[in-house]
């Protein structure tokens, strides 16, 4: 084992059972900053490391990536990588090019995104994280195959890795080891983007070599393509939630709650994630109460495809990705709406505006939920009460709506007027930090994974969060409340809260916007958020 | 006469390779969004916004400030801003570099406008009777003196940086050594080429020669940083040190590219273009196949 300072990119070849050991995370603010207020990071079981790849960091964030048992096995799988590599470069790869090639070309190596990197800083500036550390690797083993300089030239111009079975195992895990927030890429002198490089790691694995990590791929993309959500809900499972959420909102609220399902002459279709129908109920029914108290003409959709708005393709397959937002797409337009409203799910407004934007012609427009919300607060279309809402409330940014989307004063201009203890972040906005479960990571649980994710990718989120509530902390009486307008960031923070206990220690609690809003409701006769009760 | 050729072909080819490949990434294939924010253009610019900030965004026209664009590229490019910003230490020594670069440019054609005034009888010198002459003569000295000075002192600092940094030092190939150490040799032996004549007289004697094809007695010196210069014009824009022409793109092509694909726009006839498009390799993981109707 290396330490971690001594680490050259060309050390990824290396025969060791496993690179380096983190040890040296940066400390958490208070009230985490006291000894034992932290479990100490754990080394990966033996059965792992025979199994797995633990032989970069010791963490498994690619569960189908499994040990060769022949010479055979091991030679095919590095002729499967190179045969991908090639392909990025190839018209098989158009869609990014252009991206690709400007990134993969022109690094001066500056190291000023080193910094701007949430997972390098909280592991204590450790080298396998630096951004250029990934691209590195990748432009070795590049050289020395593709490249004639590299062929004649060798170690001159940087075609000095050793390339095994080892070296594309811990490449294809280190690409899991970036949140794909590009924060890096805002601060690069030359506008080149690191996390190009790392999701065509991605790629070259799951296009090629059939190797995804199983909640992404086994059970995101390819679920979704067959029953129509990566959550597996099916259409009659789908509508007995909706009744149950119905009931259960008239139960509790006394409000005679009717989702809208597959309306005929409905203006907007929205589409939640369905995640938030299992794990967090109360956002799309906060959603059909505001719907509903704005005269909204809205509608659900119960056909397959069109009740569930994520697409995992984003993080990790083009092919995967360019499916689903095209079998979106055509149901929504089959469905005859306007517009799409797209819920609080980040990667799903950038997987519909973003991404699938040049993925077809004739698209129906689609829309951010947040202007529309702000909107409705604005126009006074809502009768709200801020009172109701008296507490530190902060705002997370998720990368895909704010750094990737340019969707940033709405939802904090809804904060702030209905949230009289509504404070920053720092940074916040489209400087913010990731919330460590980006790109995938929030759905990543195979093995040792959460325990990377949670105490290192998440950290400097956390430090965020307690910096943004200092000196309410250890008033356990008083709720913090993080908004996270994002499905992928609220299980991000579910798995934050949890690891640290904090929701139980210092009433630390996390949500989404719409929940606030209809708490700040004057209708409303009972909080809606549950903590208040 | 063979320095004149050095001269003229080295210009040529560097001109020509850096609009061959500026050309060939114009021409590459069209790509899937990948904004960054903040974007110039958006009217939002001051605080990361875009048109996804407003509701019905589609029906509202898009409002973009191009001026912006080009006064934030213009800060990129003088200043390096983003370097300034975000890495203080380094941008000191690299600006360095840049500045003087920018500064022997100027220098080098205030060198050959000198030499054509001379021919043409104008005198450039401290006590010439032309405003035109002094304008050229001083600012020749200005900007060569610290033109030189500073790209000599920045690609020797570069150098060492990288040599002596234990982070860069890891990153660095022997190319990228080369790189710094060939643009450093080049300016030193030009330092010491015009350093015997501080007005630079020398220099715009050598310059009219050259771009004239006069005949001349070049000593050792003098050739060598001739041919040194020629390398350096014909290798920077097949090196990676071309990212001037990179960043245009990386900007402004990728970044900052937010057109939305609208109903009858550029961006529409863009997609519908590559979507025509058929690819001659294909992927090979099992799950690659064209889209099946999902099941009942």
């Amino acid at each position: 084992m290396l330490d971690q300072k001594d680490l050259r990119p060309k050390d990824m070849g290396r025969s060791d059972e496993q690179l380096i050991k983190l040890d040296n995370l940066i400390p958490l603010l208070t009230p985490y900053d006291k000894p034992g207020m932290e479990s100490p990071l754990t080394d990966p079981k033996p059965a792992w490391k025979e199994k797995y790849c633990t032989s970069l960091d010791g963490y498994i964030g690619i569960d189908t990536l499994t040990r060769p048992k022949t010479k055979e096995e091991e030679d095919e799988f590095v002729r499967k990588f190179l045969s991908g590599l090639e392909k990025i470069f190839s018209d098989a790869n158009n869609g990014v090019l252009q991206p690709l090639l400007l990134s993969f070309e022109y690094c001066a190596k500056c190291n000023t995104c080193s910094d701007a990197c949430h997972i390098y800083t909280a592991a204590g500036n450790n080298e396998l994280y630096r951004p250029i550390y990934r691209s590195e690797v990748l432009r070795k083993i590049v050289k020395k195959y593709f490249t004639t300089s590299g062929k004649f030239l060798g170690g001159f111009v940087g075609a000095d890795i050793d390339v095994n079975w080892e070296t594309i195992a811990r490449l294809g895990e280190l690409a899991y080891r970036c949140n794909l927030c590009r924060r890096c890429a805002q601060t690069c002198p030359l506008g080149l983007d690191n996390a190009i490089l790392t999701k065509e790691i991605r790629k070259i694995f799951s296009q090629e070599m059939g190797i995804a990590p199983t909640p992404l791929h086994t059970k995101g993309t390819m679920l979704q393509i067959k029953t129509g959500s990566s959550t597996g809900l099916s259409k009659p499972a789908f509508l007995d939630t909706l009744e149950f959420l119905e009931e259960d909102t008239e139960e509790k609220f006394g409000i005679k709650l009717k989702f809208p399902v597959d309306k005929k002459g409905a203006d907007i279709l929205v589409l939640h994630n369905a995640g938030e129908f299992m794990a967090w109920p109360e956002n799309p029914v906060a959603f059909a109460i505001l719907f509903d108290a704005a005269g909204l003409n809205w509608t659900l959709s119960s056909e397959i495809m069109g009740y569930d708005s994520v697409n995992y393709g984003l993080w990790y397959d083009d092919v995967q990705a360019k499916k689903i937002a095209t079998m979106q797409m055509k149901v929504a337009k089959d469905f005859g709406v306007k517009r799409l409203v797209v819920a609080e799910c980040g990667h799903a407004h950038k997987a519909s505006m973003i991404t699938a934007d040049r993925m077809g012609t004739d698209r129906l427009p689609v829309e951010s939920c947040l202007p529309l919300l702000w909107d409705m607060v604005k126009s006074k279309r809502l009768i709200l009460d801020p009172s109701k809402n008296n507490f530190p409330v902060t705002l997370h940014d998720p990368c895909n709506v704010v750094r990737q989307m340019g969707i940033v004063e709405p939802q904090r201009n809804v904060l702030k007027a209905i949230c009289p203890q509504f404070r920053e972040m720092t940074p916040h906005g489209v400087d913010n930090y990731c919330c460590g479960g980006g790109s995938g990571f929030a759905i990543m649980n195979s093995a040792n994974f959460p325990e990377f994710r949670t105490q290192v990718a998440s950290r400097v989120k956390f430090n965020q969060i307690l910096g943004a509530f200092k000196g309410t902390m250890e008033d356990t009486s008083t709720p913090k409340y993080i908004c996270a307008p994002c499905s992928n960031c609220k299980g991000a923070m579910r798995g934050l809260l949890e690891h640290y206990d904090a929701t139980e220690k210092y009433n630390l609690q996390y949500g989404g916007l719409v929940e606030l809003m209809v708490n700040a409701l004057v209708s409303l006769k009972k909080p809606f958020l549950e903590f208040l009760e | 006469m063979i320095l004149s050729i050095i001269a003229y072909l080295s210009i040529v080819l560097f001109l020509g390779i850096s609009v061959y490949k500026a050309y060939q990434f114009a021409g590459m294939p069209f790509h899937g969004r990948m904004d960054l924010y903040p974007v110039p253009k958006e009217k939002g610019y001051e605080h990361g916004g875009s048109y996804f900030e407003e509701t019905a965004w589609w029906s509202k026209p898009h409002e973009v400030s191009h001026i912006r664009e080009i006064i934030e590229m213009l800060k990129e490019i003088i200043f390096i801003k983003k370097l300034f910003e975000n890495q203080r230490p380094f941008w000191w020594i690299s600006y360095a570099l840049h500045l003087g670069i920018y500064l022997i440019m100027a220098w080098t054609i205030l060198l050959v406008i000198g030499a054509m005034f001379e021919l043409n009888g104008i005198l450039v010198a401290a006590d010439s009777s032309s405003i035109l002459g002094l304008l050229v003569f001083y600012l020749s000295i200005v900007t060569g003196y610290i033109g030189l000075a500073l790209g000599a002192l920045g690609s020797g600092m570069l150098f060492l940086r990288r040599a002596f940094d234990n982070t860069l030092k890891k990153y660095t190939t022997p190319q990228e050594y080369f790189n710094l150490l060939l643009i450093f040799v080049a300016l030193i032996t030009g330092i010491f080429t015009w350093g015997n004549d501080l007005s630079f007289g020398y220099a715009r004697e050598v310059t009219g020669n050259l771009v004239t094809f006069t005949p001349f007695v070049a000593d050792g010196l003098l050739t060598l940083h001739v041919v040194l210069v020629g390398i350096m014009l014909t290798y920077i824009p097949i090196s990676k040190m071309s990212h001037y022409v990179g960043k245009y793109f990386t900007f402004h092509k990728v970044l900052w590219d937010n057109n939305p694909n609208l109903k009858g726009s550029g961006v529409e006839q863009q997609v519908k273009n590559a979507a025509s498009f058929r690819p001659t390799t294909s992927w090979s993981a099992p799950h690659i196949k064209p889209p099946v109707a999902p099941e009942k």
